[in-house]
């Protein structure tokens, strides 16, 4: 995968490492900008707030976020 | 290994190929790869399963960098912009009760957390810029100016600000200050719950039964995860009205601040 990505950059070895680098920055640009935020409320690890659940009819989207 | 310079080889020779602009027909490449045969594109599709598993592992890592500190760099950030903004409006001396932007500050010397500004709500929207939020559901918070009633408030333990963290490290006695514009409201610890249900919404009643009381009064509560870097449990600590002063032209923080 990465081996494919790397023969498919231009450039000689310089500015495919160039490039690699770049696509890396951005990758993890993506991951903390977009995915991670969204992923975050719906994982078991910063809900701080007592509530009274899913039984109660509680308004908690879709999610399941405790509110 | 054996595979990725075989692979190597391979990309080599389409480089060149590339480079020397031979347009070679894409069937005789077919048909090279075809000539690999099945033990060399086995070995080629666990190494793409490998590689992807590497990645899922990096990125999982990441995500621990995003959440334990990514958050805090930026939830400080919006915290002290928003505190900025409150001290700002009420720089002109303590004045009439302005709860605009958010209702004041907590302070509480043995967290060690510095000034936590209020804001009202408890939703991950309002807590994640780093502040603590009054609860409006499932019980609504009373405020520190309604004289009875209990102040109910959360905060994260970890990541976004991560401001009640050293919740546990609060004990009997140890001060909560609550600052508003006009008044310093001192409270004191006096019962708390290591690790409850998240259900457990009866610790904000206005009378907190599972603290000891019994009559109303002035209560504050406190409610965060626990264990940290989880949120399996909540951690709740309470506090009592011990006495309200006034808040001066310095704005003279009461002794337990000192």
């Amino acid at each position: 995968m990465y081996g494919w990505i790397w023969r498919h950059l231009p450039g000689n070895t310089w500015l495919k490492a160039l490039l690699s680098l770049a696509l890396v920055v951005g990758f993890v640009f993506l991951l903390f900008q977009y995915v991670f935020p969204w992923a975050e409320p719906l994982l078991p690890f910063n809900d701080v707030t007592v509530n009274e659940g899913m039984g109660a009819g509680s308004v908690s989207g879709p999610t399941g976020v405790a509110r | 290994m054996s595979t990725g310079t075989g692979r190597e080889a391979v990309g080599a020779t389409t480089d060149e190929d590339e480079r020397t602009g031979n347009p070679q027909p894409a069937p005789r490449r077919r048909a090279r790869r075809a000539r690999r045969g099945l033990p060399a594109r086995l070995a080629a599709a666990v190494s793409v399963a490998g590689e992807l598993l590497i990645t899922a592992g990096l990125i999982l890592g990441l995500f621990v960098v995003y959440s334990l500190w990514w958050t805090n760099v930026q939830a400080d950030k919006e915290a002290r912009k928003q505190s900025d903004a409150v001290r700002d409006r009420w720089a002109g001396g303590p004045g009439a009760l302005d709860t605009k932007d958010g209702i004041g500050f907590l302070h509480v010397p043995d967290m060690k957390s510095g000034q936590i500004l209020v804001k009202k709500g408890t939703d991950p929207k309002t807590l994640n810029d780093g502040v603590a939020g009054y609860y409006t559901k499932p019980v609504k918070s009373a405020l520190p100016e309604d004289g009875k009633g209990n102040f109910s408030l959360a905060a994260h333990r970890d990541g976004h600000g991560a401001q009640f963290h050293n919740i546990d490290k609060l004990k009997d006695g140890d001060p909560i200050v609550f600052e508003s514009k006009d008044k310093w409201y001192i409270y004191k610890v006096y019962a708390k719950l290591a690790e409850t249900s998240k259900y457990n919404v009866d610790v904000l009643d206005e009378v907190p039964k599972e603290s000891g009381r019994k009559k109303p009064g002035s209560y504050i509560t406190l409610t965060t995860c626990t264990p940290v870097y989880t949120s399996t449990y909540r951690y709740i600590v309470w506090g009592e009205l011990d006495r309200i002063e006034k808040v001066d032209n310095q704005r003279t923080p009461p002794k337990e601040l000192r």
